[in-house]
C-alpha cells in the first residue's frame, strides 16, 4: 500500500501489512502460511498483559530535543509521560547536550467529554508554545478524543498560522491496534509529515539515518563510519528538529531493529528516494557483515567496508571462536519483539545454542514494501527451524513453555519477562540494550555473557526455591495452545 | 405507596415523540398523576409545551456553568399542572458527546433525588434511533422498565421502530425493560391502522393507541402548548386522554421480537398499500 502522507491518521499494522499477534506452531509453518496467504492470527480467550500504543509512539517523540507534546486526553493517558520525561533528560545528560521537550496533557474531564474541549486545546497549544517556545508541538489524541471524534486536525490547522514552528495532529487512540508497535509507526508519520522536508538542492552529505532506540553506541557507531566516510544520524533519542528536517537528504536509511525502523525507512525511500537498507540487523557476525556490506553497496563505499570486515576478523573471530566452544548444544527459549526474535534466534544458532522456541510479541507478514521481514527470510534460506509462537507478552504461555523445554537459558528484551524466567529457576539474559549484541565486539561480550549466565545459575536456583508461583501443576501439563482460538 | 412507572418514549426522528409524550402527560395530569418529563435529546425541546417556551437552562448546561455541586430546582421546572420538567441537554451539533451527556444527566438526577415517591410517572423522551450506549441510558440499570415506541405507516418509521425493538430485547434479557406498545402518531398512509396493528403483532407487541392527524396538534405547538391545554374541547384533546387512559391501563409487556428486513417489507407489502392504486391516485 503506498504510503499517503497527506492525512494525519494512519492504519494500524494489522490493515497496512497483516501483522498478528496470536500463533503457536513452528516457524517453517509460520513463514508457508505467510508466503501462500493462508496465516490468520488467532486471538486468545483472555488476556493476561498488553500495552498501549500511544506509550510507544509518544516516548519516541518526546525523545526528540526541544519539542513540545500534548497528549489530548483524560490525566491518565498521560502516566508514561513521566518516564517519557525521566528518560529524555536521562539520555540527553549521558550525551552531554540539554533537551527541553516537555511533555503535557490536556486533563480532560467529563464536562470535556460531553461539550467537546477543542477551545481548551487551542488555549492550551498556544500558551504551550508561549512559555515553552518548543522547535515543534505534537499534538496527540486518546482513546476518549478519538470516541468522541474531537476535531484535533482543525485546532492544529489553525494554530498553525499563529505558530512559527511546525504543530503536528498524532493519532494515537490506544483501543485501535492490539500491536503496541502500531505506535512506532504513528511517531514516524507525524515526523514524515509535519518535520521531514524536501531535499534542498545542491546539498551533498555523507550521512545515513540510523533508527535505533537510546543510541549508546553511539561514539563506537561514529568511529566504524568514520573508515567508510560516512556519518551516521542517530534518530529519534536526542534528535535536533533541524536533523529531523533534513532526514530527506541522507545517502541512505538504517535501523536497528525492523520493527521499529520499517514505516520510516520505506516512506524516505518511497517519498525521497532516500535507499532503505533492508538487511538482517547487525547482531551476530553475519547479521553485521550483511549490514556493513549492503550500507557499502548502497554508498558505493563496499571496498572500504571490505577492508573494514577484513580487519576485524582477524582480531575478533578467533576470539569468538574460542567462547563458543562452551556454549555448544546449550538450548535457549527467547521471547522479544517480533525485529528482535528473529535475529538473536540467528544469532543463538551461530553460536551453536540451540534456539527451541521463540515468541514474538507479534509478528509482520511483511514489510511495508511488501517483503517477509529479512530476519523471517534468512532463518528459512538457511533451513534453520525451531517451535515459534506469537504473543502479546502473555506470560502464562512463556511460563509452560519454560516448564516443558526446560532450556539453559531465556532471554528477553523486556525486563518484567526475565524475572519471571528466573523465578521459575531459568537463567535469564535481559537483553535491554539494543547494541547488546552489536557487531563483533559486542557479540563476543554477548556470548561472554551468556557463559556467565549459565555457569553461575545459585541466584536463579535460591529465587526459585523461595518462591512459588501462581501457575498450577494443571496449566504445566496443557498444550501451550490452549487459550488460543482459530479467527473467524 | 405504588412504585414509579418509568416509561421511555422512543421511535425516529421527527415522528412525534416529543409531541406525543407531553400531551400524553397532560393526559394523566388529568387524571391526578403525577409526572415528571426528562428530556434526553441535545435540542431539549421536549417540555417545551408543558413548560410554554424553552426558557429552562438544561442539567448539563448547569453542570458546565455551575459544577457538580447544584441543587435540584436549579435543573428542575415546574410545568402544566404541576408536572415536573427537565431538560438533559447536550453538546452543540457535531462536537463532543451527547450519549455520554444522557449518562451523566441521568446519573445527576438520581443523585439530587429528583425521584421522589410522590411521583406516579416518569418519561423519559429520546432522541431518534438509540445510535450507542448513552441513548440506552433510560432502559439500562432499572431506570426505564416499559417502553413506548412512536411510529406512523411510513416505511422509515417502522424501520426505525423495528431497530430499536432490537436495542429493547438486548437489555430485557438482562434488565427487566418490556415494550408496551406501539403508538401511532398518525400521518395519513395508506391502511395506515391495519399496517400498524399487523407490524405491532409481529413484533410480538400491540397497537397501543392510534392518534389521528389532526391540524389543532400544529396550533398548540405553535402556541407552546399541549393540545390539552390549548383547546380541551377539541377532538384530539380527548384523543390524548384515551390514550394517557390506555397506558394508565396497558398491562401488556412484553420482549419484542424483531423481524429480519425482508418480513418487515412483505407486510409493508401485504398492509401498505391500497388494492388499487390508480383509484387513490391524487395530485
Amino acid at each position: 500500500m503506498p504510503i499517503n502522507l497527506n492525512t494525519s491518521n494512519l492504519a494500524t499494522r494489522e490493515n497496512r501489512i497483516g501483522s498478528i499477534t496470536g500463533y503457536i506452531g513452528s516457524l517453517k509453518d509460520l513463514a508457508t502460511k505467510t508466503e501462500c496467504g493462508t496465516l490468520k492470527g488467532c486471538s486468545r480467550c483472555f488476556s493476561q498483559s498488553s500495552t498501549c500504543l500511544s506509550m510507544c509512539g509518544l516516548s519516541q517523540l518526546a525523545a526528540i530535543r526541544d519539542v513540545a507534546i500534548i497528549h489530548h486526553g483524560p490525566s491518565g493517558c498521560s502516566v508514561t509521560s513521566s518516564s517519557s520525561y525521566y528518560m529524555s533528560r536521562v539520555m540527553a545528560k549521558k550525551r552531554g547536550v540539554t533537551s527541553s521537550t516537555i511533555y503535557v496533557g490536556t486533563d480532560m474531564n467529563e464536562k470535556d467529554t460531553i461539550f467537546g474541549s477543542t477551545e481548551a486545546l487551542r488555549k492550551i497549544i498556544l500558551e504551550v508554545n508561549k512559555r515553552y517556545q518548543p522547535k515543534a508541538i505534537f499534538v496527540s489524541s486518546s482513546c476518549a478524543t478519538g470516541i468522541i471524534g474531537e476535531d484535533i486536525d482543525s485546532i492544529v490547522e489553525e494554530v498553525s498560522e499563529e505558530i512559527d514552528v511546525p504543530v503536528i495532529a498524532v493519532h494515537c487512540e490506544g483501543f485501535k491496534s492490539r500491536i503496541w508497535a502500531t505506535g512506532f509507526d504513528i511517531s514516524d508519520h507525524a515526523v514524515l509529515q509535519g518535520i521531514v522536508k524536501p531535499r534542498r538542492e545542491g546539498v551533498s552529505t555523507n550521512k545515513i539515518n540510523f533508527k535505533n532506540f537510546f543510541e549508546s553506541a553511539r561514539p563506537e557507531i561514529i568511529e566504524i563510519f568514520k573508515n567508510f566516510d560516512l556519518e551516521p544520524t542517530f534518530l529519534y533519542c536526542n534528535s535536533t528538529v533541524e536533523e529531523l528536517e533534513h532526514l530527506s537528504e541522507a545517502l541512505a536509511t538504517t535501523c536497528i531493529c525492523g520493527t521499529l525502523g520499517n514505516y520510516l525507512g520505506n516512506a524516505l525511500e518511497e517519498k525521497f528516494g532516500v535507499p532503505y537498507v533492508r538487511s538482517i540487523n547487525q547482531c551476530g557476525i553475519v547479521g553485521f557483515e550483511t549490514w556493513l556490506r549492503e550500507i557499502g553497496k548502497v554508498t558505493n563505499r563496499l571496498d572500504k567496508v571490505e577492508k573494514y570486515i577484513e580487519e576485524q576478523r582477524a582480531i575478533y573471530l578467533p576470539k569468538i571462536e574460542e567462547v563458543k566452544k562452551e556454549l555448544q548444544g546449550l538450548t535457549a527459549v527467547l521471547g522479544m519483539g517480533p525485529g528482535y526474535t528473529f535475529e538473536v534466534s540467528r544469532v543463538l544458532n551461530e553460536l551453536g545454542i540451540k534456539v527451541v522456541w521463540a515468541l514474538a510479541w507479534h509478528y509482520d507478514k511483511k514489510y511495508e514494501n511488501g517483503d517477509v521481514p529479512p530476519s523471517m527470510k534468512y532463518l528459512l534460506d538457511s533451513n534453520i527451524d525451531f517451535e515459534a509462537s506469537v504473543a502479546d507478552q502473555q506470560n502464562y504461555e512463556v511460563m509452560n513453555i519454560l516448564n516443558k523445554y526446560k532450556p539453559d537459558m531465556y532471554l528477553s528484551r523486556h525486563p518484567g519477562s526475565t524475572v519471571w524466567a528466573i523465578k521459575n529457576g531459568t537463567p535469564a539474559i535481559y537483553v535491554a540494550d539494543e547494541y547488546m549484541i552489536f557487531g563483533y565486539k559486542h557479540t563476543l561480550e554477548f556470548a561472554k555473557t551468556i557463559v556467565d549466565t549459565i555457569k553461575n545459575r545459585s541466584f536463579e536456583k535460591n529465587l526459585a526455591a523461595r518462591t512459588k508461583l501462581p501457575y498450577t501443576k494443571w496449566w504445566y501439563e496443557q498444550n501451550v495452545d490452549k487459550f488460543l482460538e482459530e479467527a473467524k | 405507596m405504588a412504585e414509579i412507572r418509568q416509561i421511555a418514549i422512543y421511535g425516529k426522528g421527527g415522528i412525534g415523540k416529543s409531541t406525543t409524550t407531553q400531551n400524553l402527560t397532560a393526559g394523566l395530569v388529568e387524571h391526578g398523576k403525577k409526572v415528571m418529563v426528562v428530556g434526553c435529546d441535545p435540542k431539549a425541546d421536549s417540555t417545551r409545551l408543558l413548560l410554554g417556551g424553552l426558557a429552562q437552562k438544561t442539567v448539563l448546561d448547569t453542570i458546565r456553568d455551575e459544577g457538580e455541586d447544584i441543587a435540584l430546582d436549579r435543573i428542575m421546572r415546574t410545568g402544566f399542572g404541576g408536572t415536573r420538567c427537565v431538560e438533559s441537554g447536550g453538546p452543540e451539533p457535531g462536537v463532543g458527546c451527547a450519549g455520554r451527556g444522557i449518562i451523566t444527566s441521568i446519573n445527576m438526577l438520581e443523585n439530587l433525588g429528583a425521584y421522589t415517591d410522590d411521583l406516579d410517572y416518569v418519561f423519559y423522551d429520546v432522541l431518534g434511533d438509540v445510535v450507542c450506549g448513552g441513548f440506552a441510558m433510560p432502559i439500562r440499570e432499572g431506570k426505564a422498565k416499559e417502553i413506548y415506541i412512536v411510529a406512523s405507516g411510513e416505511m422509515m418509521a417502522l424501520y426505525a421502530a423495528n431497530n430499536i425493538a432490537k436495542g429493547i430485547r438486548r437489555y430485557a434479557k438482562t434488565g427487566g425493560v418490556r415494550l408496551g406498545g406501539i403508538i401511532c402518531n398518525s400521518r395519513n398512509c395508506d391502511r395506515e391502522h391495519d399496517l400498524l396493528r399487523a407490524f405491532s403483532k409481529e413484533l410480538g407487541t400491540q397497537l397501543l393507541y392510534f392518534v389521528p392527524r389532526d391540524n389543532v396538534v400544529q396550533r398548540a405547538e405553535i402556541h407552546k402548548k399541549t393540545v390539552i391545554e390549548y383547546n380541551p374541547q377539541s377532538n384530539q384533546a380527548q384523543e390524548y386522554r384515551n390514550l394517557a387512559q390506555a397506558v394508565i391501563e396497558n398491562e401488556m409487556f412484553t420482549i419484542p421480537t424483531p423481524m429480519t428486513q425482508e418480513r418487515l417489507e412483505e407486510i409493508l407489502m401485504e398492509f401498505g398499500l391500497f388494492d388499487n392504486i390508480e383509484d387513490d391516485y391524487h395530485i
